[in-house]
């Protein structure tokens, strides 16, 4: 039976997969399931065909797109399959495993330059035009029959208080509140978001901000998403608390999107689906918090630890005590094999001498940033910090941003791993006027030495071989983005438009971070200067049909 | 951002975008200079790098659809020209009519453009369902499609033009405000901007949908008024959808880049002005979402990457403002496209640059000078089909 949200199945639902039946525990997603077997090759990039696997785990990236009966980029790792489902790769001819158009990225050496080939002779355009239509695209248009069942009453909710993330400093500020006698409502992208007592939570649902009616400033905030697989979400709150944590960025090296290239997120997702790692031995690249769990749980799993800079005592003595080979002050230069990493290839910094790690995984754990997008379509005043890179909401202790009624705590607001749970704290105390019991807090450095920014100067020398993909969801290659700044393009926003960079999938949440510290350098001014991309709504691929569900629900309102 | 190089310029042009460049790049082609344009964002930040990218030579005048057809010959040729590829795709723009009453007033259209010698067809309902595939039954009873129509990349055009015209000599001062013109004796002197002022006797104003405002507060009361207009975008799929679709009764209009994802918009009742932002309205996604759905089902199960705004330079009468102004010598239009800016910017800023230099142009004053909105409005006889 499937309840009205279609994601939890009483029994084993069976889905069909390359003409194998796959029986899924309940709750289990197509990725939980198909990753049993080993770390899949779902996809082909779309200029290249290159292999590529799931990367982050987490519902972003662009690394386990299917079909499913007829319906093109569902995400296997969010899909929870109904019985007889029919799920396709959706890359890749004759197959995904061998694709003729893989020829592409031998042939194109140098990338496709779409912006000046193509021209002559002027007669050949329409069929230019024919056949580079015909590779590019994620996947099939969606048939009728898949669109036909998505229609569903959307989920509207007028409330007080809404919390946006359901990690720990969201369910420790929605406790905290219950206590006090307030029920938020609580919203989380994943289907199996633990609930707290006492506060109603809305699992599987993605939100975006819409800008606030003109002229009536008291009226609520307004947040437009869907729930999987399509219903329209629409909920109205005088208050927003923002607490949508953060995720393990990207790395540029050579094929750095290279099958068994993972995120952090990624790593330990996919550990947790298949009860054990999708690879037998892989490197990790980090020396913080997040690199020391990953060598905390997964330890078995790992071969060795590459950080940009030293590595701390603790992780030392947990490393060491696995047996974990250690490669402090290193710069990781490229990943061998084409279906799958064989071997990395790593330096020393200041050094030419390079050492191949042999690995069938890498996991990337050497940063952490805020999902922020949401601040920045509230229109809540930003900090940049060096440290890590990012952008984050400049905030009271209390979690106040700069916009009266939007808070923001835990990871998205700069606080450090279990500080978290103090931020979501400080929160009810002030919402609710007590002075509550409240936990440490400690904040992400304002002022880091900026680690990555000498990391990338000295690993971007040249020279250079093979595929750097400055943006996997586009393809676009490194080569691409210090052309645009070579001949004088500048800033984000221009790069972005001269390259595609940032306009796929993921919304640049992967390719922005390196992107921004790429031209700082590129154009010598800081990382703060080279701007940031406007986030438009809706932020996270949502359905259409979830839209049109709420036409009817919002009037004609307008932006600020 | 950049700072003005000289002192003094031979013309001035307000805004980088298409119709500014394009301007520049004819002027100084016909030996102008020095020139320079200044636009207070970056490259393509207005309307240019915001818009659908269709050209269509479907028009209500004779003047318009020779104008268009003139600019579709251009964009054939920009790559030879320009070094870019813009991508343009001539694979047509349909008009539907929802109603037979509708299809007949898209019929002296058709009639127009063909006497033009254009290759306009009027099509049934069978006939856009072979061009629509997955059209809802029944939502249509036909339309008007002129094959020879398309759609084409805007950035590389673009980039394209900012390169050729710096090639040229033109300066472009990009992140330079321009803040208000300088006159003596009645006739332009010079423009005030954010880095200072410098001294010309043209300006040209190709500020879409900011022309308004500038003219305004250079004491020129003019007509145009911004009005938002908002735009999204799909996931990139696979090709299934050749022609540039458009409803003229409520302005929806969508294609299927070469990318692959579908790109349109809807035209809501948003107040004019700038004052709004470019931002997105609450009720934009779910109404052109409804709008998709209710048109072609199989759109629902399309996922939504992203929505903006950007805005049109609005004229009472649709039709741009070419020429120079006769209350301030000096002073010149090109402006009020309407969101046509992209369709017309080839062939219209040819005339823009003649007019700069003192020429005339082929182009009925009556219907594109700037001079037509200071004698009272003639009664319309007819009911005017705005085709979006």
């Amino acid at each position: 039976m499937t309840t009205d949200r279609g994601m939890v199945e009483r029994s084993a639902p069976r889905f069909w997969f390359e003409g194998r039946s796959y029986e899924a525990r309940p709750g289990e997603t197509v990725l939980d399931r198909l990753v049993q077997g080993g770390l899949p090759n779902l996809q082909r990039s779309p200029r290249y065909h290159r292999p590529r696997a799931p990367f982050c785990g987490i519902g972003q990236c662009t690394g386990c797109l299917v079909g499913v009966n007829g319906r093109p980029t569902v995400r296997a790792c969010r899909y929870v399959p109904s019985d007889g489902d029919r799920v396709v790769t959706e890359h890749g001819w004759p197959s995904r495993r061998f694709d003729l158009f893989g020829g592409i990225d031998y042939l194109f050496g140098h990338g496709i330059d779409t912006l000046h080939g193509f021209r002559r002779p002027a007669f050949a355009t329409p069929l230019y035009q024919r056949v580079v239509r015909r590779l590019t695209g994620y996947g099939k248009p969606p048939t009728a029959a898949s669109a036909a069942g998505l229609a569903v009453p959307p989920e509207i909710r007028d409330v007080d208080l809404v919390i946006v993330g359901a990690g720990r400093s969201g369910r420790a500020a929605a406790a905290a509140l219950v206590a006090a006698g307030i029920h938020p409502l609580l919203l989380d992208r994943r289907a199996d978001a633990t609930p707290v007592p006492g506060a109603e939570l809305l699992p599987s649902t993605t939100v975006t901000f819409l800008p606030a009616r003109a002229g009536t400033p008291e009226a609520p905030f307004e947040l437009l998403g869907y729930a999987e697989p399509a219903r329209g979400v629409l909920v109205r709150a005088r208050r927003v608390v923002v607490a949508t944590g953060s995720y393990d960025a990207s790395l540029l090296f050579e094929s750095n999107d290279s099958p068994g290239v993972l995120s952090g997120d990624g790593a330990l997702a996919l550990a947790r689906s298949a009860g054990r790692p999708p690879f037998r031995r892989a490197v990790v690249f980090g020396a913080g918090e997040r690199a020391r769990t990953i060598v905390e749980r997964l330890g078995d799993y790992i071969g060795a630890v590459v950080a940009p800079g030293d590595i701390p005592p603790d992780l030392v003595r947990a490393a060491s005590a696995a047996g974990i080979l250690l490669y402090p002050r290193s710069l990781v230069r490229s990943a061998r094999g084409r279906t799958r990493v064989r071997s990395v290839e790593i330096r020393a910094r200041s050094d030419a001498a390079a050492t191949s790690i042999d690995c069938d995984g890498l996991i990337l754990a050497h940063r952490r940033l805020p999902n922020g997008q949401l601040f920045f379509q509230a229109g809540a005043r930003m900090g940049w910090r060096a440290g890590t890179g990012a952008y984050y909401p400049i905030v009271g202790d209390d979690g106040t941003t700069s916009v009266p009624g939007v808070w923001a705590i835990g990871s998205a607001s700069g606080t450090l791993g279990t500080a978290s749970v103090g931020s979501g704290e400080r929160l009810a105390s002030a919402l609710t006027g007590r002075s509550l019991p409240t936990s440490p807090l400690e904040r992400v450095r304002t002022d880091g030495p900026n680690e990555l920014e000498g990391y990338y100067r000295e690993l971007l020398r040249p020279p250079r071989s093979g595929r750097w993909i400055a943006c996997p969801c586009e393809d676009v290659l490194l080569d691409e983005v210090e052309k645009a700044t070579r001949i004088g393009y500048r800033g984000i926003e221009v790069v972005k438009r001269y390259t595609g960079l940032g306009t796929g999938l993921c919304q640049g949440r992967y390719c922005l971070p390196d992107a921004l510290l790429l031209l700082s350098i590129a154009e010598g001014r800081p990382p703060s200067e080279v701007g940031y991309t406007t986030q438009r709504p809706p932020v996270h691929p949502t359905p259409i049909a979830a839209l049109a569900a709420l036409d009817g629900a919002i009037g004609l309102s307008e932006g600020p | 951002m950049s700072v003005p190089k000289r002192s003094e310029y031979s013309v001035v042009i307000l805004g980088a975008g298409i119709i500014g460049l394009y301007t520049a790049y004819h002027l100084a082609r016909a030996g102008v200079g020095p020139i320079l344009v200044v636009d207070r964002g970056f490259l393509s930040s207005g309307a240019s790098g915001r818009n659908g990218g269709g050209v269509r030579q479907q028009w209500e005048t004779r003047a318009t659809v020779r104008l268009a057809r003139e600019s579709v010959e251009a964009y054939r040729h920009f790559g030879r020209d320009f070094g870019y590829n813009i991508w343009f795709r001539q694979s047509g723009y349909l008009f539907l009519a929802e109603t037979e009453a509708e299809l007949a007033r898209l019929r002296p259209v058709h009639d127009l453009v063909r006497s033009e010698g254009l290759p306009s067809r009027v099509l049934d309902a069978e006939g856009v369902g072979r061009l629509v595939v997955g059209i809802a039954p029944g939502a249509v009873v036909g339309g008007t499609y002129l094959a020879t129509d398309g759609t084409l990349y805007p950035f590389p055009a673009v980039w394209g033009l900012y390169e050729a015209v710096r090639a040229q000599g033109v300066e472009v001062a990009l992140g330079v405000e321009a803040l208000g013109l300088e006159t003596r004796d009645g006739h332009v002197r010079g423009l005030a901007t954010s880095r200072g002022p410098v001294a010309t006797s043209r300006v040209v104003n190709a500020a879409g949908g900011w022309s308004g405002d500038f003219s305004r507060a250079a004491g020129l009361d003019v007509p145009n008024h911004a009005s938002r207009h908002e735009i999204l975008a799909s996931e990139p799929m696979k090709p299934f959808l050749d022609p540039m679709v458009v409803r003229p009764s409520d302005g929806l209009y969508f294609s299927q880049t070469m990318r692959g994802e579908v790109v349109g918009g809807l035209t809501l009742p948003h107040p004019p002005g700038t004052g709004q932002g470019m931002s997105n309205s609450s009720a934009f996604l779910p109404r052109m979402a409804a709008a998709l759905v209710r048109l072609i089902p199989r759109f629902g199960a399309l996922r939504v990457l992203r929505a903006w705004s950007g805005f049109y330079d609005d004229t009472p009468d649709g039709f741009p403002v070419i020429g120079e102004d006769p209350r301030l010598p000096g002073f010149y239009h090109a402006n009020g496209f309407g969101g046509h800016g992209f369709m017309l910017a080839p062939s219209a800023t040819r005339r823009v640059a003649r007019a700069v230099m003192g020429e005339t142009t082929d182009l009925d004053p009556s219907l594109f000078g700037p001079g037509r909105f200071l004698v009272p409005a003639r009664p319309s006889t007819a009911e005017r089909l705005q085709l979006g």
